[in-house]
């Protein structure tokens, strides 16, 4: 059984702070010494372990010395580029497919500066922002996927 | 580098021989006369994988296929084990054999283990192993490659699933080697190439028409397959020869542009390649491992145990 502190209600000040939604960290189970001290070594211990586990058990293979005059037979960059990458293929010109790669990283730089034009934060109030993002998200997943696939089918996938 | 006479006549003599041994160990394991084959790749190819990571059937075996592999995610040294090479195809499919006549698929397949692994030497396979290995006859690559098998050509119906014996190495007994991941290469085939390795086309492939113009006349050689003389506008006329397999598409007196397809495809075959990785394991490390996971278990018990003892501190004193 964890020791709890019960909150204080005679308190002026708690009550104050409960009112405006704070001041939790003045009563339950203190985390100095109880979780601080004792507990997140646990954690802190378990992830050194796994990772550790994860070296031994499936180490990172030692590829084949880069040669820069073999074309591997299929080019694929790191996974979180697949879909600026798919982009790039689609693109009949190169000077758009860099354009529209750079547009990716301009258009989330505005999104500071114009996400306070709805002054809410709930994402059910700001239907459009929302909106937004979740076609960003599905688009993005999209192309990600067909980079997988050959040219001829990236924009299908395979499926029509 | 120069080397001494003598010894250069040795290592030739030493080729001639290997060569030997490889085509009669070939038309040994070949159990119908029809050329192919491994052998072509081992004549030609010193290494089967090409700088890009093509593996050099892909050369002739001009169509693609799937292939799969199974290897065990980690193995430790010197021990026996089995990978599996899968080479899914439509039994029915019926190809084009030799003589033009239609035949059941042959099928092959290379497999390239990390440097030091090795076919299983025949007293440490199981019986089963041992079954299979008298009717499969998997050879190294080459005398210098004891680390690339291959396989083939075997019959298609029996032989879907190809498993290859093979013992690790020992990093502890050959210092050259390590303990680690490694990238293996598979390739698969089934079926007939579409080329020989001196580039003529088989005839399981499509024949096009060398020239555009009409076709003057088609004849039938006794022994099988189409004449088919083309007359260019010009006047001047080419014959393509057709050999036995291939179906005609085109008729005399029809109009034919220059690469038209004078023929169908008769290629149902094709090949596959895959890459896969594999582990070889120290048992040492797995000890260490797994007395490391005992301290850390213990070590967090301990903190468990001494927060429960400050919890009944605290609980006794009760001002915090």
């Amino acid at each position: 059984m964890a020791t709890i502190k019960k909150p204080d209600l005679s308190d002026p000040q708690l009550r104050a702070k409960l009112a405006k939604g704070m001041g939790h960290n003045y009563y339950g189970e203190p985390a100095w010494p109880n979780d601080l001290l004792y507990i997140f070594p646990v954690v802190i211990l378990g992830t050194i372990t796994l990772c550790v586990g994860l070296a031994v058990l499936d180490p990172a293979v030692v590829g084949e010395p880069a040669n820069p005059f073999a074309t591997p037979l299929e080019i694929l960059p790191e996974w979180y580029l697949y879909p600026v990458f798919n982009i790039l293929r689609l693109v009949p010109n190169k000077l758009l497919g860099v354009v529209l790669m750079a547009s990716v990283p301009l258009g989330l730089i505005l999104v500071p500066f114009i996400e306070n034009v709805n002054k809410f934060q709930n994402p059910f109030r700001r239907p459009v922002a929302t909106t937004v993002f979740l076609f960003g998200t599905l688009v993005t997943l999209y192309l990600g996927i067909g980079a997988v696939f050959p040219v001829s089918k990236a924009l299908t996938l395979g499926l029509f | 580098m120069r080397t001494h006479p003598l010894e250069s006549i040795k290592s030739r003599f030493l080729t001639a021989i290997a060569l030997v041994t490889i085509i009669l160990a070939g038309s040994l394991s070949m159990p119908r006369a029809a050329a192919a084959y491994p052998i072509f790749a081992q004549q030609a190819y010193e290494n089967p994988r090409e700088a890009t990571g093509r593996i050099v059937c892909a050369n002739c075996h001009l169509a693609q296929k799937p292939t799969e592999v199974e290897v065990p995610q980690s193995v430790l040294p010197d021990t026996v084990f089995e990978a599996v090479v899968k080479l899914p195809y439509d039994l029915k499919a019926q190809q084009v054999l030799g003589d033009g006549s239609k035949g059941p698929l042959n099928v092959g397949a290379v497999l390239m283990l990390p440097e030091g692994f090795k076919l299983a030497p025949e007293e440490r396979m199981t019986e089963e192993q041992k079954e299979m290995a008298e009717s499969l006859y998997i050879q190294p690559y080459s005398e210098d490659k004891q680390n690339i098998l291959v396989v083939g050509p075997l019959p298609g119906e029996q032989y879907q699933e190809i498993a290859f014996p093979i013992l690790s190495p020992d990093p502890k007994a050959d210092k050259s080697l390590r303990f680690g991941k490694y990238p293996v290469h598979v390739g698969g085939n089934r079926g007939r190439g579409q080329v020989y390795p001196t580039g003529e086309k088989s005839n399981n492939t499509a024949y096009n028409a060398s020239a555009a113009g009409t076709i003057t006349s088609i004849t039938k050689p006794e022994d099988g397959g189409y004449v088919v003389t083309i007359q260019k506008e010009d006047g001047s006329t080419v014959t393509d020869t057709i050999p036995a397999g291939p179906v005609l598409l085109v008729a005399e007196g029809e109009t034919v542009a220059d690469g038209a397809a004078l023929t169908e495809n008769p290629n149902v075959g094709g090949f596959g390649q895959v890459d896969t990785e594999i582990v070889l394991q120290d048992p040492n490390r797995i000890v260490g491992l797994l007395g490391f996971f005992a301290l850390v278990i213990l070590a967090q018990i301990f903190l468990v145990l001494k927060k429960k003892q400050v919890e009944r501190v605290q609980a006794a004193e009760m001002e915090f």
